[in-house]
């Protein structure tokens, strides 16, 4: 590849960084938190190419274009000043492989993780190891707890932090054996590390759920059955739904 | 992390969407030439074809519950390093500028044994992901105790940072002897890895030759940009495929491969290697996916903690691409090897049989 079209691809690989940090489209693949490093990132890498382009222009208005030919490796000294290396190695044509991003993240842009990624595993293991008290949730008539928060302290807290208090939740309809379970697919770093967290809708207003289609957003409030999850991580904690309101897609889709 | 959240994979995985490229065949020209005054009007044209194949290929990707599962963990991924692999570059592009082989091996320790020491404690300060020291590492590589310390660095660096030690931390809570003993299997493998090469190591499998670093020519600034440059194309290349192939395992290795270790030791320690290896999750996440694997004994999830930083597909292809692949073919399955025994005998002694 010539160092012209590696240049070319740099910017583009800029761009797309840049595009999707705008555009919001980076929260399908990593944490809403890396926003300010791949806002930086973008524009180092935009920078490293506009600069190397811009000596390449002011030494080929100098030296005319058949330094092109020399410059695969792409590094100062190859333009006639200082005669060419010379020892041209082959890695000129890995740098192809920088157009895979392009495309993917310009032209693609794959949708955020859906649970059909997720096959059912069922394990029944004790996880009496990871019991601890949690802190309490936040005061508030129904404080909203993330779906993998609630699974958390349904199976391991020893506080009973939960116990008896009205939370809101927010997440995904997923249509089981029987009945509703509320979805939400969370990660820690990127989409690579995506876990599934569930619960199981009950109750007065479950019926409400049960009838939207899967997939649909919505926001509930009830209360954890207490020890609906027993430290048994097959477990899937259940909560007493009161109020079922059908809601938009949020912008990060993971918890 | 409970484990009813299952991993991320799904059945089927029709192959790697790569971008195709045909050249049109001049017999006039030899094929590297031929390649490069071509690759600009090429790469116009792709761009220009992807551009109005776009709905068409977000169509099919939508379609497919692999291909847009592969898709956003290959884009995961990627987009994930990104931002460490540039913050990698542009340190490997200040060492291009100030740190000259004769002056580093001024400040390093002349026994190997001692300037292995030193790097492995400089990679434990530093913070940065596995993605960033490889180029870091290429630039420090040098002739004797240089390369060993080069690369005791490039695999402590990522292993035992900082922010590596305090998600260790939060995602084993009340199990402080993980921490510890992720902390000291990463150490050994780093050190026994470095030490290793300056006892067996050979320059001549280093085949890839980094562009002289010259200080003589040209303003400081040039040498900069023009280092960070290279090194961003090359490992960023090579982060590609290791990207891909982490998406392509990630969607076909079987779910039950990991639903039947409980109480297996040696099969769970084989199988949390080779998934360290096959997953290439980020240092900085794989706490988390191992403290949510509670399935598995102790013991296989902490060599899945030391193999992972140490290597895995994505390091592998971008340390043959920065090293070359002579280099790459002898160094990962040692480091492999290293790592599971360090991680297996530490763990025995540390958290015990029983995990």
């Amino acid at each position: 590849m010539s160092r012209e079209a590696e240049n070319t691809l740099l910017l583009l690989v800029g761009i797309a960084t840049a595009m999707i940090t705008i555009g919001g489209a980076f929260t399908r693949y990593v944490k809403p938190s890396m926003l300010p490093w791949l806002g930086l990132t973008a524009v180092v890498v935009i920078g490293l190419a506009l600069v190397a382009m811009a000596v390449d222009i002011r030494r080929g208005v100098a030296h005319g274009e058949d330094g092109a030919a020399h410059g695969e490796h792409g590094e100062h000294g190859d333009h006639g000043d200082h005669g060419p290396h010379g020892d041209h190695s082959h890695r000129g044509s890995v740098a192809w492989l920088l157009l895979l991003p392009v495309v993917v993240l310009i032209f693609v842009a794959p949708p955020a993780l859906r649970p059909q990624a997720f096959p059912p595993s069922v394990t029944a293991v004790s996880t009496d190891v990871l019991r601890r008290e949690f802190p309490p949730i936040p005061d508030g008539r129904a404080p909203e707890v993330a779906v993998p928060e609630v699974m958390v302290r349904a199976a391991q807290d020893t506080a009973g932090t939960l116990d008896n208090r009205l939370i809101t939740v927010v997440g995904f309809t997923l249509r089981e054996a029987d009945g509703v379970d509320l979805g939400r697919v969370a990660i820690v770093c990127c989409a690579a590390d995506a876990r599934l967290a569930r619960i199981h809708l009950r109750g007065p207003a479950a019926a409400e759920a049960a009838a939207l289609p899967d997939e649909t957003w919505i926001r509930v409030e009830g209360t954890v059955i207490t020890d609906s999850a027993d430290g048994d991580s097959t477990s899937i904690p259940t909560l007493e739904v009161t109020k079922v309101t059908p809601i938009d897609e949020p912008a990060n889709t993971y918890a | 992390m409970v484990s009813t959240l299952s991993a991320a994979t799904a059945r089927v995985w029709p192959g790697t969407t790569r971008p195709t490229v045909t050249m049109v065949p001049v017999a006039a020209l030899k094929p590297a030439e031929l390649s490069q005054k071509l690759s600009m009007p090429v790469l116009v044209a792709a761009m220009v074809a992807f551009a109005l194949l776009g709905s068409t290929m977000r169509a099919a990707v939508d379609d497919s519950d692999a291909l847009s599962t592969a898709g956003t963990i290959f884009a995961g991924v990627f987009v994930q390093a990104l931002p460490f692999l540039a913050l990698g570059v542009l340190l490997s592009a200040l060492i291009a500028v100030f740190v000259t082989p004769d002056r580093l091996a001024r400040w390093l320790p002349k026994r190997p044994a001692a300037a292995v020491l030193v790097a492995a404690a400089g990679g434990a300060a530093l913070p940065g992901c596995e993605c960033g020291s490889v180029p870091v590492a290429r630039r420090l590589f040098g002739e004797g105790a240089l390369g060993a310390a080069a690369l005791t660095f490039m695999l402590a660096a990522p292993a035992i940072n900082p922010v590596v030690v305090v998600s260790t931390v939060v995602a084993f809570p009340g199990q402080p002897q993980m921490v510890f003993a992720r902390v000291g299997a990463s150490l050994v493998t780093a050190i026994v890895m470095g030490l290793a090469w300056s006892r067996w190591g050979r320059t001549e499998w280093i085949t890839r030759r980094l562009p002289r670093s010259t200080s003589g020519q040209g303003p400081r600034w040039l040498t900069f940009t023009e280092a960070a440059r290279h090194d961003f194309i090359q490992a960023g290349s090579y982060l590609v495929i290791g990207a891909a192939a982490a998406a392509a395992l990630h969607v076909v290795v079987p779910d039950w491969l990991i639903a039947h270790l409980a109480g297996q030791l040696l099969l769970g320690v084989l199988v949390m290697a080779l998934l360290a290896v096959v997953l290439a999750l980020c240092s900085e996440a794989d706490a988390f996916v191992a403290a949510s694997l509670t399935m598995v004994p102790l013991v296989p999830r902490l060599v899945f903690l030391v193999v992972g930083p140490a290597i895995d597909v994505k390091l592998f292809a971008m340390q043959s691409g920065m090293f070359g692949r002579a280099f790459a073919i002898r160094f990962a399955p040692a480091t492999f090897v290293v790592a599971t025994v360090s991680a297996t005998v530490i763990g025995l002694l540390v958290l015990g049989g029983g995990g």
